[in-house]
């Protein structure tokens, strides 16, 4: 059982200032993902675990330490290391304030592993939470929204 | 950090039963893709020398005693979130290596030496494993790794049950023997990815 944990509690940082020679800049329009949700499939399919279905549980993730991914326009998914000055890749303001948001972003992409990882460096445009895809899921999961009677 | 706050205060309130607190159901998740690229030096300057007491009491430094490969994660043994997935994806991930007769030594720095003894890390992480190896100290000796892999940290709060709540990194970082960073792991990876990207670095 992935336990219980308060844990919305805990993000992350660490692991990626600096970055050097190697990467190749790129702009890229995608989705601030929970990459937890969407690589694990326990709280859904790939079309339930992003937008406003998932907003909260991203939240949640992404404040636990959960570093959060770009899912761009084609379906591929970034790891992001960091968003302009937040050297985290999960929890910090800036991941929060921009998770389940349409972004466009620039950055340094590198590929490593067999995974992508991206430095943003700047987020171009903010568009905002644009699959507003509760109105065919409902919120992922459905305990993500706390029942104000308990 | 005031959301943040908020939103601990606002989650505890809930009663939510955590971030990874996911039903046992799972869905068909997209594939991370095979490895495809040649293993290049890492494109980022982390990692150094440091020299911390294990939860024997003995010293232990960047360097593996006996040469073994490390994965080595940030944190605290008794921590509720990521750690709770992180280190057992990494006691794991050593125990599907060493059925490949690659030997690798999981190993947790603490960011709480006070929560973190030499007493108490022992026993938490014997719970996980007993391949873990545990490292805290001084926080002057402490603060020398941090630098080293640019760990920054948030206490967030005092949780009745669970003790001091931190902000943390995640992302567990694979070293050789020598202490030399190889490559870095998110925890998002499945046991057997992680397994899979650690030994294509054990063969090089």
């Amino acid at each position: 059982m992935w336990k219980m944990a308060i844990s919305a509690l805990l993000m992350m940082l660490g692991a990626t200032a600096a970055q050097a020679a190697g990467g190749e800049r790129i702009q890229v329009k995608g989705e601030i993902i929970d990459t937890w949700c969407y690589y694990s499939g326990v709280m859904g399919g790939p079309d339930a675990v992003v937008g406003s279905a998932h907003h909260t549980c991203a939240l949640w993730c992404s404040a636990g330490g959960i570093p959060v991914g770009l899912l761009a326009e084609d379906g591929t998914v970034y790891m992001v290391l960091k968003i302009e000055g937040d050297a985290n890749s999960a929890g910090g303001d800036t991941q929060l304030k921009l998770a389940s948001h349409e972004i466009t972003a620039d950055g340094m992409f590198y590929r490593r592993d067999g995974l992508n990882y991206l430095v943003v460096e700047k987020v171009v445009t903010d568009h905002g939470i644009t699959n507003l895809n509760h109105e065919d899921y409902g919120p992922i999961p459905g305990f993500a929204i706390p029942d104000p009677t308990k | 950090m005031r959301f943040v706050r908020l939103l601990c205060v606002a989650l505890l309130c809930g009663g939510a039963s955590g971030v990874l607190a996911h039903g046992t159901e799972t869905h068909a998740a997209p594939a991370i893709p095979e490895q495809n690229a040649a293993v290049t030096p890492l494109p980022w300057d982390i990692g150094g020398p440091f020299a911390l007491v294990d939860h024997t009491g003995g010293t232990r430094t960047q360097v593996e005693p006996d040469g073994k490969m490390q994965l080595l994660f940030f944190g605290y043994a008794n921590c509720p979130g990521i750690c709770s997935t992180a280190l057992p994806m990494m006691a794991e991930v050593t125990d599907l290596l060493a059925a490949r007769d690659i030997a690798v030594s999981p190993v947790l720095i603490t960011i709480d030496p006070e929560l973190d003894t030499v007493a108490s890390m022992g026993p938490a992480l014997a719970g996980i494993s007993d391949d873990f190896v545990g490292l805290t100290g001084t926080p002057e000796a402490l603060a020398v790794a941090y630098r080293a892999f640019q760990i920054r940290f948030t206490r967030i709060m005092d949780d009745p049950r669970h003790g001091p709540i931190y902000a943390h990194g995640s992302h567990i970082y694979l070293l050789d023997g020598a202490g030399k960073v190889l490559t870095l792991l998110p925890p998002v990876l499945s046991p057997d990815q992680a397994a899979g990207i650690v030994a294509r670095y054990a063969d090089l």
